[in-house]
């Protein structure tokens, strides 16, 4: 079995958006690449070009050296290019082995071969045999198993078309160890038998593991390529970070925001803990600005749902010095909180309800039986004045207003209610440059008037540009906190990627010169070995852990 | 752990028996309506119930079909006066064995071809189903109007009698049809078109990914629902040998409803044909009891409506108990995940 392919000036855009400008990629038989880059750089659309689910704008493809258009899946899959996907491509309601054999079920006179789909499946099964809690039985609803399980299925799948070519993407990110050294094992013997692997993901340790040669992206562009071997992880997360940081749109308005140290404690949350989240500590006072990071899916979402009461949660919250535990959201909103969520459009609007009405949706109460409209309409044109909303009436559909100014009223439906803590999901996901600039500073004028304000974002510029402390969280837990001195872009990064405190300190780009052994020498190091750059002594400034 | 293994059997139970539901409610339905009518299993009623059944039947298992696949057809109705209207003006009374063999084909084409529309607007330029088959309910029952302006028409008297009277071994015609259209189903779930079916109903995305090819499933379950709903067409026109532009009017929501009742979830993928056609006989079967218990006329419909809201709600208020008894697994209040408490 041979292979090869190779990705050439990639170009993909989505709508305004460019998600990839100059991607590339090559991968050979018998090797394992390692896509690597930050949040967004690209690196999933590159893996969905490969695989046909997206079809590129601009560049080429060339498989075994002949150019190839993947027009959807099925031609990628007939090409023999199988891919494990981050968000896992199985049907919840079928059983295990329907889904690992779903378009390649074994026929026998035009019928699928129940019995010979059960063997294979079991033969499947059995490569990953002792790492899972339950036996993996080949007629259980994908639905009810577990997100590890659920992951080795997808593997499983990916494996089951005798691929040329696997994309790995994140497919570690459910599994625990035992599990990443079976399929570690599989991804070796893949290799003897001429395979190419490309394996998108986070963990350094991984990727120096089984990796023989990397390709890093950043902001959609291929930025540097080369053998493993030959490059420390100091020098990878250098290349991950863009060395002039656009700050033009995010201001340092950081200094605009007044120290707080004297501001009472609003939130203090102790020991929380959902399915995502392994205990989760935290204080946050009046005016403050407090960042949280990582890579998505760390829990950030479960801790914002369970502090705004739409999620289950053991632990103890303290609001405004009152114990609560709230049970539905309205108990949040009671006491002052308000969440700007993910998906703004599922979860934050009605999207085909007017302006008017979204913002005075968690206000009516306010205005009476009967509703004093005339006064809910002066009170809507006030907030949309402070939000500067660009509209054509108070009027007008949500749905016709852009990305931006859609998450203006989101947050604006609860301006009236003066909350006191406000959660924010990521809120500039899909926002235009401009727009987030307003944005930001109707976050420092909240901020300066005293409302506590929990950040999540997925950009890290964001969190650096406006946060005065950067929680970062990795699998349910606060991994680091960052502030000061230690917030730096490649902190940031390493503190993703799981790296603690205590072996953070200085931004590897500018420190070509820190010899990479220097990190042993770090006697202060107290929890789980950084794999980004490390070598500096000062010592940790406090740990979350 | 407990709690995982409870949820992975209850799952496994009601997953892989989605029928039995929509099995134990028409056992009971068949109880209560021998309890008014005891000769309900004689040859004679058995025959005047299934031919009555049958165009229901044929029906909603098109709709099963589209409903499994996410998907949901409001055509059906229209789609079966088209047919009603096309026989009962093409063939009169009397028509060749060659014309009605030739019509009855050219119906089932008409039938496919209307659920071919459907299915382009929806699979193809990728229109909300319920809208799009709204549209086109009126669409079609605009033709069926052009076709048959005023009810009447006729078929020839031999194929209407044959569908009603036949009895081949002592059974009703009619009741043949139901095994075929099981066994149709159960062929059709054993080919990868059946898997593709509950994939693309299932999580239509996750599908795509795995090379399903979403769109041509998509289009298919509505020219097989056209079909089915032209069978059903055929089979309402020769019960009653005449023609209304306006038959078909009452069969849609009867059979979503059949849908429903017989286990498969709106929302698709889950399911199947066979639990449907119990639900269609189980519907009709109500109605039976309802004429059957003298109830005044004015109070048919709302008795028969409150059966099929009970009907309905069965299943949501067994879960609901379920949950409330096993009060160590926790709702979503949203998403209504389950979660460990």
């Amino acid at each position: 079995m041979s292979v090869s392919l190779s990705a050439r000036n990639v170009v993909k855009r989505y709508g305004g958006v460019v998600a990839l400008s100059d991607a590339n990629l090559d991968v050979h038989s018998g090797e394992v690449v390692a896509l690597i880059g930050a949040n967004g750089s690209g690196k999933s659309t590159l893996s969905k070009i490969i695989n046909g689910v997206v079809v590129l704008d601009g560049g080429q493809l060339l498989l075994d050296d002949k150019p190839v258009h993947f027009s959807s899946p099925q031609t990628a899959k007939q090409m023999g290019i199988a891919t494990v996907f981050q968000e896992l491509s199985l049907i919840p309601q079928m059983t295990v082995s329907e889904n690992i054999w779903l378009t390649r079920e074994p026929l026998r006179g035009g019928l699928v071969d129940h019995k010979n789909v059960r063997l294979r499946t079991e033969e499947l099964v059995a490569l990953f045999e002792g790492t899972h809690k339950f036996s993996l039985h080949p007629d259980s609803t994908v639905d009810a198993l577990p997100p590890d399980e659920k992951q080795i299925i997808e593997v499983l799948k990916a494996l089951s078309s005798d691929p040329r070519l696997i994309i790995l993407d994140e497919a570690t990110a459910s599994l625990d160890s035992r599990q990443v050294q079976r399929l570690f094992e599989l991804v070796a013997s893949w290799k003897q038998q001429g395979k190419a692997v490309v394996f998108v993901s986070h963990r350094m340790e991984e990727i120096f593991r089984i990796a023989d040669r990397f390709s890093v992206l950043r902001n959609g562009k291929t930025v540097g390529a080369g053998l493993m071997k030959e490059i420390t992880e100091r020098e990878l997360v250098g290349l991950m970070v863009e060395k002039a940081t656009a700050t033009s749109v995010v201001q340092r308005q950081r200094q605009v925001l007044k120290k707080n140290g004297d501001q009472k404690i609003r939130l203090e949350v102790h020991d929380l803990r959902t399915d995502l989240l392994k205990g989760v500590d935290l204080q946050l006072r009046d005016g403050e600005l407090l960042g949280i990071g990582g890579l998505k899916g760390q829990g950030q979402r479960d801790l914002l749902l369970a502090l705004f009461g739409d999620l289950p949660y053991t632990g103890s919250v303290v609001v405004s010095g009152e114990a609560v535990h709230f049970k539905l959201p309205r108990q949040a909103i009671e006491k002052g909180i308000a969440l700007v969520p993910g998906e703004r459009a599922k979860e934050g609007l009605l999207y085909i309800r007017s302006i008017l009405e979204n913002l005075m949706l968690p206000s009516w109460a306010k205005f009476g039986i009967p509703l004093h409209i005339g006064k809910a309409r002066q009170a809507a044109s006030e907030v949309s004045n402070e939000l500067q909303l660009i509209m054509a009436g108070l009027e007008e559909p949500v749905s016709s207003l852009s990305g931006g100014n859609a998450q203006k009223v989101v947050i604006g439906k609860w301006l009236l209610r003066n909350p006191k803590l406000l959660l924010l999901d990521d809120p500039t996901k899909g926002v235009d440059v401009g727009t987030k600039a307003e944005f930001y500073r109707l976050l420092a004028r909240l901020c300066d008037n005293g409302t506590a304000i929990l950040f999540y974002s997925s950009d890290d510029e964001e969190l650096l540009g406006l946060c005065d402390r950067v929680l970062v969280m990795h699998d349910g837990v606060i991994r680091s906190e960052l502030s000061g001195e230690s917030l730096t872009k490649s902190n940031l990064i390493a503190a993703s990627l799981g790296a603690s405190n205590a072996s953070l300190h200085e931004d590897p780009s500018s420190a070509a010169g820190h010899t990479y052994e220097r990190r042993d020498a770090d006697e202060s190091s107290t929890a789980a070995p950084g794999p980004a750059g490390a070598g500096e002594t000062d010592p940790p400034s406090e740990s979350m852990e | 752990m407990n709690n995982v293994l409870n949820r992975m059997r209850w799952q496994y139970f009601t997953l892989r028996n989605p029928y039995l539901f929509s099995l134990l409610l028409l056992v009971l339905a068949m109880l209560v309506n021998l309890f008014f009518q005891p000769d309900l299993l004689s040859r004679g009623s058995l025959n005047s119930n299934m031919r009555v059944f049958l165009p229901l039947v044929l029906v909603t298992a098109g709709q099963a079909v589209v409903i499994l696949g996410g998907g949901i057809d409001i055509s059906v109705g229209s789609i079966v006066s088209i047919v009603n209207a096309i026989l009962a003006t093409q063939l009169g009374s009397n028509a060749s064995p060659e014309k009605i063999a030739l019509m009855l084909g050219a119906v089932l084409l008409v039938g496919m071809a209307a659920g071919a529309i459907n299915g382009f607007f929806i699979s193809y330029l990728r229109l909300q189903p319920i809208i799009t088959t709204y549209a086109t309910s009126f669409l079609y029952a605009g033709v069926a109007l052009f076709i048959l302006p005023s009810p009447g028409g006729a078929v020839p008297n031999g194929i209407s009698s044959f569908y009603r009277e036949t009895t081949p071994l002592g059974l009703p015609l009619t009741l043949y049809v139901i095994p075929l259209i099981l066994i149709a189903w159960y062929l059709l779930r054993q080919t990868r078109y059946g898997g593709y079916l509950y994939a693309v109903g299932g999580k239509a995305d996750a599908a795509y990914e795995t090379a399903v090819p979403v769109n041509a499933v998509q289009f298919s379950t509505y020219v097989i629902s056209g079909l089915m709903a032209a069978f059903g067409g055929i089979a309402i026109t020769l019960l009653t040998g005449s023609g209304s532009a306006t038959i078909g009017a009452d069969i849609t929501l009867t059979s979503i409803t059949a849908v429903v009742i017989g286990g498969t979830a709106l929302r698709g993928g889950v399911g199947g044909v066979a639990g449907a056609v119990l639900g269609a006989i189980t519907l009709g079967l109500f109605k039976n009891i309802i004429s059957f218990a003298n109830v005044n006329l004015w109070w048919q419909t709302f008795v028969n409506a409150a059966i099929i809201v009970v009907a309905l709600a069965a299943p949501g208020a067994i879960n609901l108990l379920r949950r409330t008894i096993g009060s160590r697994t926790r709702q979503h209040p949203t998403t209504g995940q389950e979660r460990q408490a």
